[in-house]
């Protein structure tokens, strides 16, 4: 087991080494293709001779490989890696540090993330363990067709649908009712209050959450019917354990698996799925930062945000891989 | 802290003596609930465990033998129930005890061994856990003591290393040596009577035997009751004391072994028993085609009128449409359920 | 081990060829829903208005009249049925030519995720080694970026690169990322059939027989594995269409003037409360129907595919 971690974080490391070198080829080629480099780095605003001059000089893009299209720049990409590792991600264009921004927008983000947490874990029991008992009838396929619309609607829709059409003249209708500070009102509030981050919150989280429930509504029945036709679990009950011990030992723990699974695929829709929750919902967390710096076209802040949140996968699946063997030893041992 | 189930029950001291009648099961009928409406894929069966002797349940796939064996242990997926019978142990009916007191009994007094190993056994667990699962969760077995008892058992089966391979997974063993770990585990809390469910149909050939000799060999160091559920009749002859055919959801003869194979009592046992290919054949089919019995068995549900062989039988008759023949006393010790069946007996063919 | 259950005589079955009636199979079952035949004609609709918008309306979606501009729907045999946007275009009209891009830019990356994916995905699975390590890792590296961002990211970088405005050139940039960043399902999968298809007997038989590898990718593993992909494709089109719609709002997608749907949202999400929900309703309609159809055909492809079921 410490030899598979040993050689999954080595191999970790790798992956995170070699998606930086593929974003640094793709940024690369692209500023290429735009001619002059450092104007790529500002869409279609007309930057300052200085703002130029300190892009040009904080991604070394004076170095004559930016002329040539198809150079790898390798020297500048090491440089970048060097800088990386010091905690440098570059600025936004108004010069303030990304990671500085980042250190005020992610915990918006994590209480996002939670209240995504909750609503998958209770709609994946409740519907999960309605479909299971009701296996075969209308109430199973019912849920099942559900689910399977609702994972394939997409969510920016939803929030459009939300954001335009419901919020606003709900959230009017909420602030003459109830006041502007009031719950309701700030509950359907069409952006992210940091005053009261959870009660602006609840809303984008539970559609997000909804948006991604299918799987976990999947898991959850699957694990169910296990109890109840699995032949281990069948052996277990021969032994004479009580249902409980059963349960605990022999569903819920090789049920682990398949979630533990789940959340290692999800988590890069999750992610672009918050992405576009918090640009749409104008929440100040990791996405809605990113969100914003595509639009406002702030190319050096899209392109730290980036590597960062690449970083962030790398080492959440790197984390999954590990709590996968370390709970189905059939991939220790593979 | 180990939890102590409410309804503990000590591993069995009582010593069992040959011929204690351990496990009887009467008139047992098993329902499937379906989308055509319930289908019956037990209808009827009876038979009778005594320690120290093995019962074969014979039958082709679909004829219930499977079903039955899980209604006695309380196992039966929520699809199916109980509609009538009883399955006395040591004269009290399993059956009739809430789904608590029944599964007390298992394990301790009745187990199971399954048929496909690698599927009943948890991947996720060390055979070790599952062989001192029931030790500590039932009887409060320190850790220590129970790995020491896993050791024994594996030991007892024969696996070799069994200090190393008490640690190991499932998928690290081989059919055979995973069928062993499946034995000793039901062997765990000293069961009086063991059920095996086609304990050695997913094997080699070669490792079958050794498998079954096992068995044989715990029964009588034990004297357990052994039940063992087989479609094959090449490996009934060799190990059972007793046999219980079985059609379509019930038992159509029972005989001891040797009296079933020199004279069978029912024509689907003749059937069954002319279709064993044999090296030294010496009818008139020697060197044909092995007989077939034309048609194919009954599917649960949709058993025909009568007698349920009946389309299928060289010997039927009218009245074997009509009327389902009862299982009746043929001779001592054996009973058959067939019209004609002591015209079979005295040997005349069809 | 096969049951020796007593011999029982069985007809002979007549030997049929496994792949045709596998394919027939799937057809019947699919042939029969009723909602498999409404989403079907749904995304025939619109690729049929995709391909051939002069077969919808005549009127030029670029020719705008200022005075025109926000006229409600007028129904029908008017000049304006489904009314005007800010600038005075006709909604029918914008309708109708932004399918294409929508539509196409779907059709061209899933088709080239698809080509991309099973290719390096038989490689990979049938010749192991190097070909396997560099495919494999070149895969994990793909999938750990996020779609979304890698598009955000790129698209960003690539606004001020300008291309022609035909058809295919408006799409060409979103159509490159997505793609290169949306092969790695298909590879994976196909990577996984091809493995276990290797070792089937008759593959061996096959190379004994001296059938060249080529041969034996394309009419041995690639119909196993083929099956279950073809099942992904709907959804996959479906989550382009999508995605065009999150990159139009952004700025990044098909490029103006050209239309599409994702920009005409993007246009008319802020007039909603000003009393113009038409604006926005009219092409969210649309996307919703064609993802919704698409879905449900994919979820049923995959049931009909399903060997549990049959």
């Amino acid at each position: 087991m410490g030899r598979y971690i040993l050689r999954r974080s080595l191999l970790g490391v790798a992956t995170l080494l070699l998606v930086m070198f593929v974003l640094h080829l793709l940024t690369t080629f692209a500023i290429q293709v735009n001619g002059n480099p450092a104007l790529a780095f500002f869409g279609e605003r007309v930057p300052t001779d200085a703002q130029l001059a300190a892009v040009e000089q904080r991604f070394g893009l004076d170095d004559p490989c930016y002329d040539q299209a198809g150079n790898p720049c390798l020297g500048p990409f090491v440089e970048r890696l060097g800088a990386y590792a010091q905690g440098d991600f570059g600025t936004n264009l108004r010069g303030r540090e990304v990671t500085d921004i980042v250190a005020t927008a992610a915990p918006n983000t994590l209480k996002l993330f939670l209240v995504v947490t909750i609503v998958w874990f209770l709609l994946g029991m409740g519907l999960g363990t309605v479909a299971a008992k009701w296996r075969g009838r209308s109430a199973d396929h019912g849920i099942r067709l559900t689910s399977v619309l609702i994972d394939a609607f997409p969510i920016f829709v939803l929030l459009l649908v939300y954001r335009y059409v419901f919020a606003v003249p709900l959230n009017a209708w909420a602030t003459e009712t109830f006041g502007a500070e009031s719950l309701p009102a700030l509950l359907f509030r069409p952006s992210f209050d940091d005053d009261h981050p959870w009660a602006t919150l609840l809303v984008p989280g539970i559609l997000l959450g909804l948006a991604g429930s299918a799987a976990f509504i999947r898991l959850v029945r699957a694990s169910q019917l296990e109890s109840y036709t699995g032949d281990h679990v069948r052996t277990a009950r021969s032994r004479g354990l009580t249902e409980r011990h059963v349960v605990a030992h022999h569903v819920v723990r090789n049920s682990a698996v398949p979630v533990v699974t789940a959340v290692g695929l999800t988590f890069t829709e999750a992610l672009a799925g918050a992405v576009i929750t918090e640009g749409m919902m104008n929440i100040y967390g990791m996405g809605g930062v990113l969100w914003e710096a595509v639009r406002g076209a702030d190319v050096a802040l899209v392109l730290g945000i980036v590597t960062i949140l690449a970083a962030v996968t790398v080492v959440v699946m790197l984390v999954v891989d590990i709590a996968y063997a370390a709970l189905d030893p059939r991939i220790r041992y593979a | 802290m180990i939890p102590v189930t409410e309804t503990l029950t000590p591993p069995t001291d009582a010593r069992r003596t040959a011929g204690d009648v351990l496990l009887e099961v009467e008139d047992l009928a098993v329902e499937f609930r379906s989308d055509d409406g319930a289908v019956r894929a037990v209808d009827g069966l009876g038979y009778r465990v005594e320690a120290g002797r093995t019962l074969a349940l014979v039958g082709e796939s679909g004829c219930g033998k499977s079903v039955s064996s899980l209604a006695v242990m309380g196992l039966l997926p929520p699809t199916a129930r109980v509609v009538r019978g009883s399955a006395r142990y040591r004269g009290t009916d399993l059956l009739a005890l809430s789904p608590t007191k029944h599964r007390a009994h298992c394990g301790t007094h009745v187990a199971m061994v399954f048929q496909d190993a690698l599927a009943a056994l948890n991947p996720v667990h060390t055979v070790g856990y599952q062989l001192a699962e029931s030790l500590r969760a039932r009887t409060g077995t320190s850790r220590r003591e129970a790995r020491r008892r896993a050791v024994e058992l594996l030991d007892l089966v024969k696996v070799p290393n069994a200090a190393q391979r008490v640690d190991e997974y499932p998928h690290q063993f081989s059919g055979g040596m995973r069928q062993r770990v499946m034995i000793a585990s039901a062997l765990a809390l000293d069961p009086d009577v063991l059920i095996a469910d086609e304990p050695t149909t997913a094997l080699d050939v070669t490792v079958q035997a050794q498998v079954l000799r096992l068995l044989a060999e715990i029964q009588a160091e034990r004297q357990m009751g052994l039940v063992l559920i087989t479609h094959d009749l090449g490996v009934v002859a060799g190990v059972a004391d007793d046999v219980t055919v079985m059609y379509a959801g019930r038992a159509v003869e029972h005989a001891p072994v040797r009296d079933l194979y020199a004279a069978p009592a029912h024509p689907y046992t003749r059937a069954l028993l002319r279709s064993v290919p044999r090296l030294d054949a010496v009818d008139d089919h020697a060197g044909g085609r092995l007989p077939v019995v034309p048609g194919r068995p009954p599917v649960p549900g949709r058993v025909p009128s009568g007698c349920s062989f009946h389309p299928r039988c060289d010997l039927a008759q009218d009245v074997c449409r009509t009327d389902e023949p009862s299982l009746d006393d043929v001779g001592p010790g054996r009973s058959s359920a067939c019209h004609f069946a002591a015209e079979l007996l005295g040997g005349a063919r069809a | 081990m096969p049951e020796p259950t007593a011999a029982t005589a069985t007809p002979d079955a007549p030997p049929v060829d496994a792949s045709v009636s596998f394919g027939g199979d799937v057809w019947r079952r699919l042939r029969r829903r009723p909602d498999v035949l409404v989403s079907a004609a749904v995304v025939v609709f619109f690729a049929v208005m995709a391909a051939f918008p002069l077969l919808f309306t005549s009127t030029d979606p670029q020719r705008c009249v200022i005075g025109d501009s926000k006229t409600r729907p007028q129904g029908f045999g008017e000049p304006h049925p489904l009314g005007t946007d800010v600038h005075g275009c006709d909604m029918l009209a914008q309708l109708v030519h932004g399918a294409r891009p929508s539509l196409l830019l779907a059709f061209v990356v899933v088709g080239a995720s698809v080509v991309i994916g099973v290719v390096l995905g038989l490689l990979a699975g049938y010749y192991l080694g190097w070909v396997d390590t560099v495919v494999s890792r070149t895969i994990e590296v793909f999938l750990v970026v996020p779609l979304l961002l890698a598009a955000l990211l790129l698209l960003s970088l690539f606004r001020k690169v300008s291309v022609g405005s035909g058809a295919f050139d408006v799409i060409l940039l979103p159509a490159l990322v997505l793609t290169l960043f949306g092969w790695m399902g298909y590879a994976r999968y196909v990577r996984a059939s091809t493995l276990e298809a290797k070792n089937l007997d008759y593959v061996t038989a096959a190379r004994a027989l001296g059938a060249s590898d080529l041969r034996i990718m394309v009419r041995h593993v690639l119909p196993n594995a083929i099956g279950p992909v073809t099942a992904l494709v709907p959804t996959a089109i479906a989550g382009v269409i999508s995605a065009e719609a999150v990159l139009a709002f952004l700025g990044i997608g098909v490029r103006p003037p050209a239309i599409s749907w994702g920009i005409m949202i993007t246009n008319g999400a802020e007039w909603v409360t000003g009393g113009y929900p038409y604006l926005l309703l009219f092409p969210l309609g649309c996307l919703i129907l064609t993802v919704l159809a698409l879905v449900v055909l994919g979820d049923a492809l995959r049931d009909a595919l399903d060997p549990r079921l049959r």
